[in-house]
């Protein structure tokens, strides 16, 4: 087990919880998130806090106290003009040292005397005479009975949250019914609703406040950002991921209007005429509408089956290699060049290469998202049964299985950024006709930019998918370690061979430094992932003309002497970008990028030759965020872990 | 909704009808107060400060059901047809006045008193000028039929 801890990987993976609210505003506050927290959250600044129902009931309770001592008044007049001014704290204090009368008045935080003071007065509402002391008024001059006010302040409480600015029962009167008042007459359940009326108004009225959208969440979030009304993922305890700003799951790097587009777009394209207009044709022999459903020009008529060209629908014996082979037609081309196709013909060539060009965005983007859903299923299992039997398996405290889950959830966070950036380059890289030449050449660049760092991220992201899913499985087959706790006779019965003939104590030891290795793996695995896809964020984020920008400049500016790294990493480099290339994503890209991005990333993960290059190259490469330290450093300039070559953390 | 009043709304009833033989609201006349439940009341209409006059010599007849959860619920309170021509009273005699209802947009309130009622609805006449009917009062009269007015809230 070597260092590996648990508190020093928990530190790693759930970080960005130290901070509390802003310490000006006086709430001590300490969240205690569990690990469902955004993953790449890792090394960020913390950007919003999760709230339960109790921490918000502080929270509020803090709320007012902190006006009780700012404005000398007392708890139910400080919770009435919250109320008031929306738990604007800022904008109350600066009306109330202006004018305090003016802030009483539009309150309705008076005090009056009684208009008497007789011993007796008459209730307003039952018309019966009371002694005083058994009576009570909103601090105004108007007393009612203790029945009258229960049954007016029930009421209220029945009719609502607007129950929280009631005011005195007299029409004339603006008198505020105090928060006092309402412990006194109310019966505990509209007591406690009322309760639960403030503590939603204390969240509906503020724009940093949020509920969770899920379902049965009861918990708020508090957003720490400084530019509200744009989109920002939250993860909430329940697991739970949405965007603060449009309530949709979460979609960072993509904005929350480019979601609403993509989700309408999806609703409406399956039934869209485009699709008919683009996807049939009539017969030229018998017009019979002949469907298009594959790349192939060449068509048969299921009626008359005569074969013809999709695109000049000319009979397919005057085609062949000459016109362009079956996937194109050169007499198409010509006929357009020359003005001989009609708008109808033409149209429907448009309408179906925008079609093609949609259905590629959205069937990565639906393949993401599935895959995401069913990681997120998988996540599920193994904190159901999973974690038990592989604990048992490999000898391994639950307690320090958590790295799977991580890795999980990685692979789920991941699943759904790369889900959306489809949704985002079909709207970025759309066709501009009509644009000048240097625009699309720029577009053309972005995109090529872009789907290169995304090829590059998806790598990655397969590579851990494939690891957490298909050789975990191996060690949750294979047979229990001698030795381990719980190590019970069924257990072992059930256990099938795992294919390596692993008896006796060289098996088990085998075994042992297997799962070590995959540990490590997974480890370092989901790391490499989360910093490729925090960096395809960022650009993102930062736009792709200003990272584009910065990825051209000379190498000096940012990092001094790490040159020799990337000659040295050029191969893995390489090999990542072939991986890319064969899989349709993207084309290596230009040679000094994959020179200037190489020494980024990463390759001494499952790259025995590191030790090696290590001394050739003059710098070591760290093990987490794959930057080329210089080899006089102990601890790595970017992510500041140590070097620890054993791999031990 | 027009089950008998509690006990203490009875209470209630009989004090402001007390308050009301004693000192009667201007142009107003309790014509049926036998049964507690349900009081008629004569309105005169009003002399008008405005011309024209709209109602000057006009008599009208307001029928008031108290709830049963009177005065926390406001009165039910309608124009026994034919009802004043005015913008905010429909033909069907149901009477478009905020503090007839509670609830969000309401304005009862429990210290208010038939009394006071009766005097917004005089005054509500006075002031108008504009002889005509809501917008969609037909409309309105069919889908009402036999319901309370309190139902369109
Ligand atoms: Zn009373
Ligand atoms: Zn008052
Ligand atoms: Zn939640
Ligand atoms: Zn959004
Ligand atoms: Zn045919
Ligand atoms: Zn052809
Ligand atoms: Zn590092």
């Amino acid at each position: 087990m070597s260092d590996y801890g648990d508190s020093d990987y928990e530190e790693m993976s759930m970080g960005g919880d130290e901070g509390g609210y802003s310490d000006d505003e006086g709430f001590a506050y300490s969240d205690q998130e569990e690990g469902v927290a955004s993953p790449v959250a890792k090394s960020s600044k913390k950007t919003f806090i999760v709230l339960d129902s109790e921490e918000l009931r502080e929270r509020l309770k803090a709320a007012v106290v902190q006006v009780v001592d700012l404005l000398c008044i007392s708890d139910a007049e400080a919770t009435r003009a919250l109320r008031f001014y929306k738990w604007d704290l800022t904008k109350l204090q600066e009306d109330w040292f202006t004018d305090p009368d003016a802030v009483r008045q539009k309150v309705g935080l008076l005090d009056e005397q009684p208009s008497t003071r007789r011993k007796e007065e008459t209730c307003k509402i039952c018309f019966e005479s009371y002694p005083v002391a058994d009576m009570a008024s909103a601090r105004c001059k108007h007393y009612y009975c203790k029945d009258c006010w229960s049954g007016y302040v029930q009421t209220a409480i029945d009719s609502g949250p607007s129950c929280l600015d009631l005011r005195c029962p007299d029409p004339e009167c603006k008198a505020a019914v105090p928060r006092t008042v309402i412990m006194a007459v109310a019966d505990a359940a509209h007591k406690k609703r009322y309760e639960e009326f403030a503590v939603r108004s204390f969240v509906d009225d503020q724009r940093q406040l949020s509920w969770c959208p899920a379902p049965d969440c009861q918990h708020a979030v508090v957003s720490l950002s400084d530019r509200l009304g744009v989109a920002q993922d939250i993860f909430c305890r329940c697991g739970n991921a949405f965007c603060f700003n449009c309530k949709e799951e979460a979609h960072r790097p993509v904005d929350c209007e480019t979601v609403r587009k993509w989700m309408i777009k999806n609703s409406a394209e399956s039934e869209n005429l485009n699709w008919i207009l683009a996807n049939t044709k009539p017969c030229p022999k018998c017009t019979r509408p002949i469907e298009k459903n594959q790349g192939c020009m060449h068509m048969t008529c299921s009626q008359c089956r005569h074969e013809f060209c999709w695109l000049c629908q000319g009979p397919w014996a005057e085609h062949g290699e000459r016109t362009g082979g079956f996937y194109n037609c050169n007499r198409f081309k010509k006929a357009v060049e020359k003005g001989e196709v009609d708008e109808q013909e033409q149209k429907r060539q448009h309408a179906r290469q925008s079609l093609e060009r949609y259905m590629h965005y959205w069937q990565r983007w639906a393949e993401n998202d599935s895959s995401r859903k069913k990681a997120l299923q998988q996540v599920d299992k193994f904190r159901g049964e999973q974690q038990e039997v592989l604990s048992e398996r490999t000898a391994t405290p639950t307690s320090q299985l958590k790295f799977i889950v991580d890795a999980w959830m990685q692979v789920v966070h991941c699943r759904r950024i790369l889900k959306w950036t489809y949704a985002t380059a079909y709207y970025t890289f759309e066709e501009t006709s009509g644009a000048t030449k240097e625009y699309r050449e720029r577009m053309a660049q972005h995109q090529e930019f872009f789907e290169f760092n995304q090829g590059q991220a998806e790598h990655y992201l397969e590579k851990l998918h494939h690891k957490v899913e298909k050789d975990l499985s191996r060690f949750l087959k294979a047979k229990p370690q001698p030795g381990a706790e719980g190590d019970g006779a069924g257990g072992s019965g059930e256990a099938g061979p795992s294919g390596s003939g692993d008896a006796g104590p060289s098996g088990s030891r085998d075994q042992q430094a297997a799962w070590n290795t995959f540990r490590e793996q997974l480890i370092g695995l989901t790391d490499v992932t989360r910093i490729h896809f925090e960096k395809l964020v960022n650009e993102f984020e930062k736009g792709l003309d200003e990272a584009l920008k910065e990825y051209d400049a000379p190498m000096e500016d940012e990092d001094p002497g790490a040159s020799a790294a990337a000659e040295a990493a050029a191969a893995a480099e390489a090999a990542a970008a072939a991986a890319a290339a064969a899989k349709g994503k993207a084309a290596a890209a230009p040679s000094r990028r994959v020179t200037r991005s190489s020494k980024r990333r990463q390759s001494s993960q499952d790259d025995p030759e590191t030790t090696a290059l290590e001394e050739e190259t003059g710098f070591w490469q760290c093990r987490h965020c794959t930057y080329a330290n210089d080899l006089g450093d102990k601890v790595c300039s970017v992510c500041e872990q140590p070097r620890d070559a054993t791999g031990g953390r | 909704m027009s089950r008998t009043p509690t006990a203490v709304a009875q209470r209630r009833i009989q004090s402001e009808l007390r308050d009301w033989l004693q000192h009667p609201p201007d142009g107003c006349r309790l014509v049926q107060y036998d049964d507690l439940h349900t009081w008629i009341i004569e309105l005169q209409g009003p002399e008008s400060p405005c011309q024209p006059q709209l109602y000057t010599g006009e008599t009208f007849r307001l029928r008031i059901l108290f709830s049963e959860r009177y005065p926390l619920e406001p009165p039910e309170v309608t124009f026994v047809p034919p009802s004043p021509v005015h913008p905010h009273i429909y033909s069907n005699g149901h009477i478009c006045l905020d503090i007839l209802y509670d609830g969000h947009n309401g304005g009862w309130s429990p210290a208010l008193t038939i009394n006071k009622v009766a005097l917004s609805l005089r005054s509500m006449l006075a002031s108008n000028t504009d002889p005509r009917r809501p917008p969609g009062d037909a409309d309105y009269c069919a889908r009402m039929r036999g319901r309370s007015p309190k139902e369109t809230r």
